[in-house]
């Protein structure tokens, strides 16, 4: 078994006021979408600045990509992407300059810099304005530029912090399929966020920080695609009156039932596939079928439950 | 190339840019040449003096202000951070900086520098050499001391949990500046240094006496200045490093005291002998001390870890989150003692030593007091005020109560070493207890 992409080991920050961070640790899986949820003031940025190598915990190791990122901050750098909440751009340069230049300052040979911006352009839809100076840039077009300087050098690990702020709607679409594809290419990637919906298309796993702490189970699966146990969805048309009971008499569970719809707990090792025909077999007119998703609502409240 | 020299350059030196400089310099030198259109001599030796001022008002003041500029303008600009995420090494980030940052600034002053040469080879001066290195390693050691200056600006901002300004830096560097020559020119120094032939030096008139010899002012002079941009230098790297999270060098600061410590000793060895030469070593890493204890953030979350890491004997670690002003102070003391051990100063030795270290130790405990309060960004100035009112208030008191003895009692004096060595422990005490429940308290 692989070693994880991200290992966070006791971590304790200090301010000098207070302490942000009491012992936090996880550790996440290559190739995930972690979502890092919680509260305003929770301890998600501190501790993706120390993900990060910006800020070095009061205790506790972090190790990303195999790196500790106290002993070898350089090789952590050159190995993620981070994009903080409140990020800045160099107005002068262009959309060719700046992507240019975050290239060769993470390390990324000469030779192979202007592919990498060809690239990390039109993976942020910016090919069409390379020769545009990033102070003319509107707000989205600027978070498209400051992805694209984060990801030009083709980082292992992406750390996003808050990505969606200030975005319209067609934006934050743009940046959820951005993230998507990014994902699916490999790349493990860690989003803070206090809203939920904003992660829900894209995020596999969740992490909760809360008082700056790990609440609920560490990194537990949820968001997009994930499937919520055994529960599923089914929709009847002319629903009999004694569904339930009908459903009941083939060994199934009913969650809740509500007029034509059925939430129903699939008996353990039965595929999706048998179950739809042994319910199309019992007489039942299935108009729709489907696995329940676990929202990271859901997963989010679980996770806070008394 | 170096990507922050290129990033520096598409910034700074802009075809725009460059053209309004060019046609501002020949503004600048036409102007010269028609004012002098009637000078017998021609008009080279006016285009010197001009070239010269244009130099020292590119490379070195616009350059200066430049090469802080280069860190300063990516705080307000936000990008600080993603500089700080380049796999850059510390070293090219800060040769980037400064000839990248400064770049327009170094080419308009460098054609100054090249017409003030010529007119001075016109006119046979002597020394030519020796001035054009001189002029040089000054705007090197003014640009490096200036971005250092704007890196640990930016520590202390950081720690203090506020956003570092250009003008606040300036402040601080005028301050310090004024500080430190006000100390170190001040009669009482020069007289205790034994450095009152150091005039020389400054004016590069004459000779200088240093390490037992006599040496030509002005050879010494661009000697000296290019030692310390190189420290300057070296310096800037080493704030560098830290910014990239990278621990620092062990090495380069106590090997920059030694470079002060051997550079002030060889003034007075002479004519004062080995003692006395110890003695103005000393003086002079003290002084380094107290910048010291004003340059570094007053982070009371590393202060915890340092007394942590001390506490279970964890050297190492103890060594990354020690004081800066914990190397001067050990070197002064050593100086010191070693100077009285030389016979430094007859009629006094050990207790008058002693004095000078304990209240060397009182000082920096009260700026730590100061600086280490819940308002850190006002401690400097609390820091400033309270030693003023402990030596001139104290002082006044001290002697209106019972003359040189009872002014011993809030300065180290010869009259009654024993006197200030026990006063000063004393108080050395009570200031770094109340430091030290400054730096544990978690409000």
């Amino acid at each position: 078994m692989s070693p994880p992409m991200i290992e966070v080991a006791g971590v304790v920050y200090d301010y000098p006021a207070a302490r942000a961070l009491h012992g936090v640790g996880f550790s996440v899986e290559a190739g995930s979408v972690l979502a890092m949820v919680g509260p305003n003031g929770a301890g998600k940025t501190t501790l993706l600045r120390c993900m990060a190598a910006l800020d070095s915990p009061t205790e506790g190791k972090i190790r990303i990509a195999g790196l500790d990122t106290q002993d070898d901050p350089r090789g952590v750098h050159e190995a993620i992407g981070y994009l903080p909440d409140f990020f800045g751009l160099y107005d002068d340069l262009t959309v060719r300059r700046a992507l240019t230049y975050a290239a060769r300052s993470r390390g990324m040979d000469a030779a192979a810099t202007p592919a990498a911006v060809e690239e990390a352009a039109a993976r942020v839809q910016l090919s069409d304005r390379m020769e545009t100076r990033a102070g003319e840039l509107s707000r989205g077009l600027r978070q498209r530029l400051a992805i694209g300087q984060t990801i030009v050098h083709r980082p292992r690990v992406l750390l996003l912090d808050e990505p969606a702020a200030g975005l319209d709607p067609e934006a934050r679409r743009a940046l959820s399929e951005l993230i998507l594809r990014l994902a699916r290419e490999g790349m493990t990637i860690v989003v803070s966020s206090h809203i939920l919906a904003e992660l829900e298309d894209y995020s596999t796993r969740m992490l909760m920080i809360r008082d700056g702490k790990v609440a609920g189970g560490g990194v537990v699966a949820a968001g997009a695609g994930t499937r919520d146990g055994l529960r599923v969805e089914a929709s009847f048309a002319d629903a009999p009156a004694d569904l339930a009971a009908r459903l009941a008499a083939l060994g199934l569970t009913v969650e809740r039932l509500d007029g034509e719809v059925a939430v129903i707990l699939a008996p353990e090792g039965e595929d999706d596939s048998a179950l739809l025909a042994r319910l199309v077999g019992a007489g039942l007119k299935v108009r729709a079928f489907q696995p329940v998703r676990r929202t990271l609502e859901d997963a989010y409240l679980a996770e806070v439950a008394p | 190339m170096n990507p922050e020299f290129q990033r520096n350059l598409w910034l700074e030196a802009s075809p725009r840019r460059l053209a309004w400089a060019g046609v501002v310099l020949l503004l600048i030198y036409g102007a010269t040449l028609a004012a002098t259109r009637d000078n017998p001599l021609g008009p080279l030796p006016a285009l010197g003096g001009v070239g010269a001022a244009v130099f020292v008002a590119c490379a070195m003041i616009w350059g200066a202000r430049a090469a802080a500029g280069s860190v300063l303008s990516e705080i307000s600009d936000r990008t600080w951070d993603f500089q700080r995420l380049s796999a850059l090494d510390p070293w090219a980030m800060t040769w980037g900086k400064l000839a990248g940052g400064a770049s327009l600034a170094w080419l308009c002053g460098l054609t100054g520098l090249l017409l003030s040469v010529i007119a001075g080879l016109q006119r046979g001066l002597p020394g030519l050499g020796v001035s054009v290195v001189f002029m040089v390693a000054l705007a090197v050691l003014l640009q490096g001391v200036s971005l250092g200056a704007a890196l640990i600006g930016v520590r202390k901002a950081r720690a203090e949990g506020r956003a570092a300004r250009a003008g606040g830096v300036l402040v601080g560097l005028v301050v310090g500046f004024m500080l430190l020559s006000w100390v170190a020119g001040s009669s009482g120094f020069q007289h205790g240094a034994g450095l009152e032939g150091f005039q020389a030096l400054a004016s590069a008139r004459g000779f200088v006496d240093w390490g037992g010899k006599i040496w030509p002012a002005d050879g010494f002079r661009a000697v000296g200045v290019c030692l310390f941009a190189a420290w300057a230098v070296i310096g800037a790297w080493r704030l560098m490093r830290l910014e990239l999270q990278m621990q620092a060098s062990p090495l380069v600061w106590p090997g920059f005291l030694l470079f002060v410590a051997v550079f002030a000793a060889g003034f007075p060895l002479r004519t004062g002998g080995l003692g006395a030469a110890l003695v103005t070593a000393a003086l002079a890493v003290a002084l380094c001390a107290y910048a010291a204890a004003f340059a570094e953030p007053a982070d009371r979350v590393r202060a915890r870890q340092f007394l942590a890491a001390a506490r279970v004997r964890d050297l190492p670690r103890a060594g990354r989150f020690a004081p800066a002003t914990l190397a001067p102070l050990l070197l002064a003391a050593v100086l010191v003692l070693a100077a009285f051990a030389a016979g430094a100063r007859e009629g006094t030795g050990l207790p008058q030593a002693g004095a000078l270290i304990a209240f060397l130790l009182r000082d920096l405990g009260v700026i730590a007091f100061c600086r280490m309060g819940q308002r850190p960004e006002r401690g400097d100035f609390a820091a400033i005020v309270a030693l003023a009112l402990l030596y001139g208030v104290g002082g006044i008191v001290g002697w209106s109560m019972g003359g040189a003895q009872g002014a011993a009692l809030f300065a180290p004096l010869s009259a009654a070493p024993l006197l200030s060595l026990v006063s000063g422990l004393v108080q050395a005490g009570v200031a770094w207890a109340l430091a030290a429940r400054r730096i544990r308290r978690m409000d």
